[in-house]
């Protein structure tokens, strides 16, 4: 009997969500590129929010074919009128319902309005996700929800209720799950091949400069963008500063630790294949003194994995860029396998055994997966002379040899025609429409992802109270 | 006799030295025409895991060469913009010089290497390179003065393959 997928269409899928995920391939970046749709079998999609992040994700979804964007959702006329422009200039020569998709300014007047609606891709602040994921799930319709889930964990608890009780389709946009690099190092290279040993540490950071964290607007905002103000306050904002820069106030986000260190932590969970048990942070006001969210946080998370004890050290500063920007570091005994959105920030680093039989060992083993194809070295660095190296040599470790991943994402061809590596978005989209289309399950499901967020919930409160949290079962769980 | 048969030349090495000159020449200014018009194209590429593609869609750029009018360029675009602004070429001069040398270049390398007109046309390949080479003493530096030693050994080889003309035989028009 054949494992693969019969053709679903549109239709048929709807009601099968649930059914389509067992047994299918977890990743299928080429099927939507095969799959011609013909206009008729088009998934009808919402866009839910167009501030940057949704332009952000219009930039991929545009690339996918066999998608409608029947409406465009945004409390602001400037960004609804970005979001139906920019569908429009890809519909206009299509022979689509409506060529350039209906505006509306309340998601509720949408979803009672709209019909046919397959899917919404929420890109709204934070404190948004959950009502407008729970109200999209509750109109039947499958969603793809920015991360980090709710700026509360009983908010993320609800989105995975509501996926449950709806048996709809609910990925969150934890876009590295879907990313071939990451794919391909967690289940080739730690899990298939052990190349890391034991991982006894991990270590990821995000540092992103003053100038890229700086707040967006001011006193020259342009009056174009302005959002009138009892439409503000009915959404939730007190002003404009909290629309533009929701991500610096307690009750419209986590906060850095949420908005950037949640991607990162997220990679931990996974690649460990479990959940800490707990976390001890510490953060500040440290630069940002008007900011209600530290500016820097450092948490360090205790996990109990199948191979032993890991400790990892996360970072988040919102005032440098130094140390290479964001990255996660798996050290194990035998290798230290450093991830990256970026690919040429990542790296593989393989140890040297002093015992000369364990070197042999794991040069063979290395060269052989250089030959197959699953590692590429790179040219050893030249080392530097040391002046007194005499009375350092004894404590110095050998220089470890540098290895990368054999390649990166898929390419694509840009407007200009010019050759480009697909944005790095696009992949966990094409993956959460192959499973609407049954073809797929779900990289990061609701469920999956409110387990790998939970433990994220509580850096902020162990920073405020400079408190070791020890997880309890319920405070991970839905 | 025998000091008779020994003040002859051997013409038949000077034959091979005169159409080995003659070859060198004609490969290096026939192949450096052509690669006036040489281009790259990007691409990509799955990456092979186990001798197949791998499955997780993972690709590497891979940078194909072409040939096309289209990606004609006689001077590189680099060297370009440092002559544009020497004040001892005329500025009309550039665009002019930019169209002719790699047609010259296919020119003079395909007559020389057919024996058509050789010792016009290693002249004129002289006087080419005697034309890069005040550019190249222009760009000045490492390197403009090690592409002027360059040129300098080109030089030498065509005055040796004009010295050797007497002895260069099958050639399709012998005048001048």
């Amino acid at each position: 009997m054949s494992m693969q997928p019969s053709p679903i269409t549109r239709r048929r899928f709807i009601g099968s969500t649930t059914a389509t995920g067992a047994g299918l391939a977890l990743a299928a970046p080429g099927i939507l590129k095969a799959a011609t749709q013909a206009e008729g079998d088009l998934i009808h999609v919402a866009i839910v929010g167009y501030g940057k992040q949704g332009e952000v994700l219009f930039n991929c979804l545009k690339n996918i074919p066999g998608l409608y964007f029947q409406a465009v959702c945004d409390i602001s006329d400037y960004n609804l009128q970005r979001g139906v422009g920019a569908a429009y200039s890809i519909q206009r020569n299509r022979s689509v319902p409506n060529q350039r998709p209906n505006r509306y300014t309340d998601i509720d007047e949408m979803l009672a309005t709209e019909k046919g609606l397959d899917a919404a891709i929420i890109a709204t602040p934070d404190f948004w996700h959950s009502p407008h994921t729970v109200k999209c799930l509750d109109a039947g319709l499958a969603v793809y929800c920015e991360k980090m889930m709710s700026n509360t964990i009983e908010g993320a608890r609800d989105m995975v209720r509501a996926a449950e009780r709806n048996d709809k389709l609910c990925q969150i946009g934890h876009q590295r799950r879907s990313n071939p690099r990451y794919l391909f190092t967690y289940e080739q290279l730690i899990k298939k091949h052990n190349l890391c040993g034991q991982i006894v540490n991990a270590n990821a950071q995000w540092n992103r400069s003053l100038s890229a964290s700086q707040p967006i607007g001011g006193e020259d905002i342009s009056p174009k963008i302005i959002v009138p103000q009892d439409k503000l306050q009915k959404y939730g904002f007190e002003n404009m500063d909290q629309f533009l820069n929701w991500r610096f106030y307690r009750d419209l986000s986590g906060g850095p630790i949420s908005d950037l260190g949640a991607h990162q932590i997220d990679i931990f969970n996974w690649f460990l294949g479990t959940q800490p048990k707990a976390v001890y942070a510490t953060g500040g006001h440290s630069y940002f003194k008007e900011r209600e969210h530290f500016d820097n946080v450092m948490a360090c998370f205790d996990y109990d994995t199948p191979q032993g004890e890991v400790r990892a050290f996360y970072q988040v500063l919102t005032t440098t860029s130094a140390g290479g920007g964001f990255w996660e570091s798996f050290m194990g005994t035998e290798a230290n396998i450093r991830t990256a959105e970026i690919a040429a920030t990542s790296a593989i680093y393989r140890e040297t055994p002093s015992d000369e039989k364990e070197l042999e060992a794991m040069e063979k083993k290395w060269d052989d997966l250089v030959r197959r194809g699953y590692l590429r070295m790179k040219p050893a660095a030249p080392r530097p002379q040391a002046a007194s190296a005499g009375a350092v040599e004894v404590y110095e470790s050998a220089a470890p040899e540098e290895y990368d991943l054999p390649g990166g994402l898929p390419y694509i061809r840009d407007n200009k025609g010019q050759l480009v590596p697909k944005p790095a978005h696009q992949p966990h989209l094409e993956n959460f429409f192959a499973a609407l289309r049954g073809e797929a399950k779900l990289n990061c499901d609701a469920r999956h992802a409110f387990e790998s967020e939970a433990p994220i919930f509580y850096v902020n409160p162990s920073a405020l109270q400079k408190e070791r949290i020890e997880f309890t079962k319920e405070q991970l769980s839905v | 006799m025998n000091t008779e048969t020994e003040s002859k030349p051997d013409t038949l090495a000077l034959t091979f030295a005169a159409w080995l000159c003659r070859l060198w020449l004609a490969v290096r200014a026939l192949q450096t025409g052509i690669e006036k018009f040489a281009g790259t194209e990007k691409a990509s590429a799955d990456v092979m895991i186990d001798g197949a593609p791998n499955s997780y869609g993972m690709e590497v750029e891979t940078v194909d060469k072409f040939y096309a009018l289209s990606n004609y360029h006689g001077v590189p675009p680099s060297m370009a913009e440092t002559f544009s602004k020497e004040p001892l070429i005329p500025g009309f001069f550039l665009p002019i010089y930019d169209k002719v040398l790699g047609p010259a270049l296919l020119v003079l390398g395909l007559t020389i290497l057919l024996g058509v007109a050789s010792r016009t046309s290693l002249f004129l390949l002289g006087v080419l390179y005697v034309s890069l080479t005040w550019g190249l003493i222009l760009i000045g530096g490492q390197q403009g003065n090690s592409g002027v030693a360059w040129l300098a050994a080109h030089m030498i080889l065509i005055v040796w393959a004009l010295y050797l003309a007497p002895y260069n035989k099958l050639c399709l028009l012998k005048k001048w």
